[in-house]
């Protein structure tokens, strides 16, 4: 038999369903919130741990002249060498079901290898047969092609071969096909060799023994594989390093489950301020039956046992109802990340810590916040405890007597019950406050990011480019492209790859060197540090500052070393760009000629006549044959509407995520304020009942509590316009490092705040309905006999 | 009843003052008190409203303490004695009816009665279940033991309170007018009930306003305006 006290306790709780409800409610969204995110974080821990570093990735490619069996095996002789294997990427265009899709064809020496670049077929037959292509799973839907059609592939203005899907293999040490818009695919030399390419092996890849090595470690020994290459016979003509045990994405995602791991903690701490000011309003009323618990012999420790027993029941019950609905939602959140990891869930399951941690959080919180009240009512005397009602407005009473001009009576009553528990008011309003942050702060980080595509792309006035396979001569090029009707104008740059000479000797990884003629019309940076390239100027460089993240040493005014074709020159860094995640960096064509030692062109700029995506297409078809009779091969070619979009897309992905969770956090904002204004009903109980006997009609009593509502609302919007400042900033600042920077407005945007505030009043209006409802319905004698 | 014992009294009162901070001036509720109480002794306090009656209980209960001088319970000194001591002893030596019942609204009679038993540990459940039972029959309100205070009658309340406070068969009973809300009737058979406890050896403290309830006590201790106004009489 459940002894007495516990029955009291179960009794309060059923009086107060509504109240008990809420906490409960509280606590399930802010689990729910905090869960889902903590679980889809570990599982992508998880699963990356699982997959990518299981899979053995590459430490370190080297483009070689010629590959043969000798040289692997005497590389694999190499001590701090695990791994070796080599390969051939051939680029080509894939034709499926009427989409083209730019394709890099990979050939490997050794299809089944585990202890490097493991590759994981998920379909049909592995390894490729002659004549047949395997895809990667990432680029099927983007590629538009299917398991067991056949494709065609072509090379340049090769013949199109028609090669059959024979089976789905995953690389995990890709990006998606569908992110970084180009497909992937495996075939056999033997088959590149049907498609006009060369069949032999032209990189090297190795895997280091010690893999808690840094990229620079990694870059040594890459070095000495090059010099035993070297001693072999052979010749590198680039090296790349990729950031030891790290995806290429793994930036991208560090600062998604950054901003994510913050908002996860926010939404906690906005539940736990909830769950505190409704379980303190629970025992607001109970401090007197406390006393009369003390009065009759029951001690701190009996008295603190019951409440806290209280409080876990309700945050075990809010767990069991949370976690499985955080689990059933972190795992298709999680495989969409992993998605953009291009790793598969598989059967990952959530770790057990995650659902203990969260356990733990969900007990925890109840029991911490209902100590607060508990404590405070244990301490005081027991004659005291009796002498409080519960319902006694304590403090603020004085606030009601400053008579606002112009504002009617019920106005002024609503703001001064606004005002009577100042510190619940005030949890209330940061609740909510800081659900409409979070909203402000996406929606000024989103027009950000507009602001810095446009900025971004502002200097593109092309709208399409195309690259030249062999190269060709600019002014010849310009002056063919100019003949197709529909081309407005032409602009031919000259580029090349080049590579940063380290301190140690070493070479950086690749970064593309835009040549800019003296007069550019269509393609002009925008400059954020120094000055652009100019008339007369030598050797210097406009960096990215991608490169220069990538390249410490580039800042502006450094005189660096540039390996540009396999010369070495001299370079001077005058000004930093912002041109997305691209490492590259502009200098003046004629120094990059000289460098190089070429002149041939291999980008052309075209702008158009048109905005129509398929008039354009067909433009580009046009010049595509007329550059081909002119004797000019062209690759692949590049829409900047498209590339924009693109572009726009993923980064918009993450701050569409904090908005999702902005709402989240002004539901659970309207739920404490509904909260809030059903205690503040409840504890008015007896002044409501004198109101009615005085003559108030329904409507005055459900406005009273509205205007009250309003007032918090109001409170809470001015808080959220000044929260969002911090909050965006912040959210900014996470954005740049990763991303690029983005501009951020001082305020935000008006047309933001003033939604907003509408949003508010109608939140405000909705979470106060029930309570003015109940208001309303306070049968009279009830009113008067409550204590 | 013997009023002069060679013992040393069980309740003992030396210059106690209860004084409350007030916005202007502190108030003094008590003033000066000196009073001993003997084991088996039945002290009704009288004194009008506001004079500091419900004041002295609260400090005897050890529920609130003296602002200064000493109250030394069988020994215990309760201004020495820290709240969780205070609390455990007044568990087991204390009954306390309110002047405002002050039962548990979400209880009922009988689990209000149980209440301090659970809380001191006493006994077996289904122990602390007879004795409430019985404690409401002697009561003379058994018949009330599975309705929820709201909807009990004042007298009805005060009774559950009266049995609340005897549940843990305390030597000390301190009851702020029990009375108060009965008819003539069922007052005569509740003060014949704790007469009879008296006898038994309880102690009771008990304010008043009945010259039926005085009539019963073995002596009377007279308050106004927080001082002991009246020589103590010897009744019986
Ligand atoms: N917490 C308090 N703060 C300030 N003054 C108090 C407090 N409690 C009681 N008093 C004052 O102390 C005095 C004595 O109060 P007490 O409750 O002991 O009176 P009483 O004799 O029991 O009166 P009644 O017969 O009306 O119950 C009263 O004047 C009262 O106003
Ligand atoms: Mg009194």
């Amino acid at each position: 038999m459940l002894s007495p006290r516990w029955r009291k306790m179960l009794r309060d709780a059923s009086q107060h369903k509504s109240r008990t409800a809420l906490v409960v409610v509280a606590l399930v969204v802010g689990l729910i919130g905090a869960g889902a995110l903590l679980a889809s974080w570990a599982l992508v821990r998880q699963v990356t741990a699982q997959t990518f570093i299981a899979s053995r990735p590459v430490s370190a490619t080297l483009r070689v002249e010629r590959v043969d069996d000798a040289l692997l095996a005497s590389l694999r002789q190499m001590p701090q060498v695990a791994a070796v294997r080599a390969r051939r990427v051939v680029y080509a265009g894939l034709d499926a079901n009427g989409r083209r899709t730019r394709v890099q064809l990979f050939a490997l020496s050794d299809w089944q290898a585990r202890d490097i670049g493991q590759l994981r077929p998920e379909r049909g037959s592995w390894p490729p047969q002659d004549g047949e292509i395997v895809l990667e799973p990432s680029s099927l839907e983007f590629a538009g092609a299917q398991f067991g059609q056949s494709v065609q592939v072509t090379i340049d203005q090769g013949a199109s071969v028609t090669l059959p899907v024979s089976g789905i293999t995953r690389d995990v040490s890709l990006a998606p096909g569908w992110m970084d818009h180009i497909a992937t695919a495996f075939v056999t030399p033997a088959t590149l060799a049907r498609l006009g390419a060369p069949a032999d092996f032209n990189e090297i890849q190795f895997v280091v023994r010690d893999t808690t090595l840094d990229r620079d470690a990694v870059r040594r020994i890459a070095d000495e594989v090059r010099a035993r290459i070297e001693q072999e016979g052979g010749r590198v003509t680039n090296i790349v390093v990729p950031v030891p045990g790290e995806h290429v994405h793994a930036a991208q995602m560090d600062s998604l489950s950054l901003t994510q791991g913050a908002f996860a903690l926010m939404t906690l701490a906005v539940c736990a301020l909830l769950v505190v000011n409704l379980v303190a309003g629970m025992l607001a009323s109970q401090t007197r039956e406390i006393g009369v618990m003390k009065a009759l012999g029951a001690s701190a420790r009996q008295i603190g046992t019951l409440y806290a027993g209280f409080a876990l029941a309700l945050g075990l019950a809010s767990s069991l109802v949370a976690l499985p609905l955080a689990i059933a939602i972190a795992r298709p959140y999680a495989a969409m990340k992993l998605e953009m990891l291009n790793f598969p869930i598989g059967g990952a399951a959530v770790p057990w810590w995650v659902l203990l941690l969260l356990l733990a959080a969900g007990c925890v919180l109840p029991v911490a916040a209902a100590a607060i009240p508990v404590v405070r009512a244990c301490r005081l005397r027991a004659a005291d405890a009796l002498r409080d009602s519960g319902i006694v407005a304590d403090g603020g009473h004085l606030r009601r007597r400053f008579v606002l001009p112009g504002i009617s009576r019920p106005l002024q009553l609503s703001i001064g019950n606004a005002f009577r528990k100042p510190q619940r008011m005030l949890l209330t309003v940061l609740a909510l406050a800081a659900g409409g942050a979070v909203y402000l702060g996406a929606d000024s980080l989103r027009s950000g990011v507009r602001a810095s595509v446009t900025q971004l792309f502002a200097g593109s006035r092309y709208d399409v480019s195309l690259h030249l396979s062999d190269g060709a001569e600019a002014a010849r090029a310009e002056r063919a492209a100019l003949t197709v009707p529909g081309v407005i104008a032409a602009q031919a740059l000259v580029s090349a790859t080049g590579t940063v000479l380290h301190k140690d000797g070493l070479d950086g990884e690749r970064f593309a060197l835009v040549g800019l003629p003296p007069s550019s019309p269509l393609l002009a940076p925008l400059i954020q540090q120094g000055r652009g390239v100019a008339a007369g100027d030598g050797q210097v460089l406009v960096v990215s500052r991608s490169l220069l993240k990538d390249e410490p040493a580039l800042v502006l005014g450094a005189d660096v070393e540039l390996r540009v074709s396999d010369r070495l020159s001299r370079w001077r860094v005058i000004g930093v760009v912002d041109v997305g995640p691209q490492p590259l960096a502009y200098v003046p064509a004629a120094a990059l000629n000289a460098a190089r030692g070429s002149e041939l062109a291999s980008i052309l700029l075209l702008t158009l006549g048109t905005g129509d995506v398929a008039v354009q297409r067909e433009t580009i078809l046009r010049t595509r044959a007329v550059l081909a009779t002119a004797g000019i091969a062209v690759g692949r070619s590049e829409l900047v509407s498209e590339a924009r979009r693109v572009f726009e897309d993923h980064l918009l992905m993450v701050v569409q995520f904090l908005g999702v969770m902005g709402w989240a956090m002004i539901a659970i904002g309207a739920i404490g304020l509904a909260s809030t204004m059903s205690l503040g009903v409840l504890e008015r109980t007896r002044e409501i009942g004198v109101m009615r006997a005085l003559g108030a009609t329904d409507r005055a009593i459900a406005s009273l509590v509205q205007f009250e509502g309003l007032v918090v609302a109001g409170l809470a919007w001015m808080v959220s316009l000044l929260l969002s400042l911090p909050i965006g900033q912040l959210l900014a600042d996470a954005f740049g490092r990763v991303m690029f920077t983005v501009p951020m407005q001082p305020l935000p945007p008006a047309r933001a705040a003033l939604s907003w505030g509408l949003l508010l009043v109608l939140v405000s209006a909705i979470a106060c309905s029930w309570p003015a409802r109940r208001a309303v319905r306070l049968p009279a004698a009830r009113v008067l006999a409550y204590e | 009843m013997n009023a002069i014992s060679v013992s040393a009294p069980l309740i003992a009162l030396d210059k106690v003052a209860k004084t409350y901070p007030g916005p202007a001036a502190d108030f003094h509720a008590l003033a000066d008190i000196d009073l001993d109480i003997q084991r088996g002794d039945f002290v009704a306090v009288v004194g009008a409203s506001g004079s500091g009656k419900s004041t002295l209980l609260n400090l005897l209960g050890g529920i609130d303490r003296a602002s200064s001088g000493r109250i030394v319970i069988n020994g215990r000194d309760l201004g020495s004695a820290s709240e969780r001591e205070l609390t455990a002893w007044r568990g087991r030596n204390v009954g306390i009816v309110f002047q405002f019942f002050q039962l548990l609204p979400t209880l009922t009679a009988l689990e209000n009665v149980m209440l301090p038993m659970d809380f001191a540990r006493l006994g077996s459940s289904r122990e602390r279940k007879q004795r409430a039972q019985l404690l409401l029959e002697r009561l003379q309100i058994a018949d009330q033991a599975d309705k929820l205070p709201s909807s009990l009658s004042g007298g009805q309340q005060q009774r559950v309170a009266v049995a609340r406070a005897l549940a843990n068969d305390p030597p000390i009973l301190l009851a702020d007018e029990p009375t108060g809300n009965l008819d003539s009737r069922t007052a005569d058979s509740l003060l014949d009930g704790l007469t009879e406890l008296v006898r038994d050896g309880l102690t009771l403290v008990m304010v008043t306003h009945e010259p039926r309830a005085m009539a019963r006590a073995s002596r009377a201790v007279s308050l106004a305006d927080g001082r002991i106004v009246q020589p103590e009489r010897n009744h019986a």
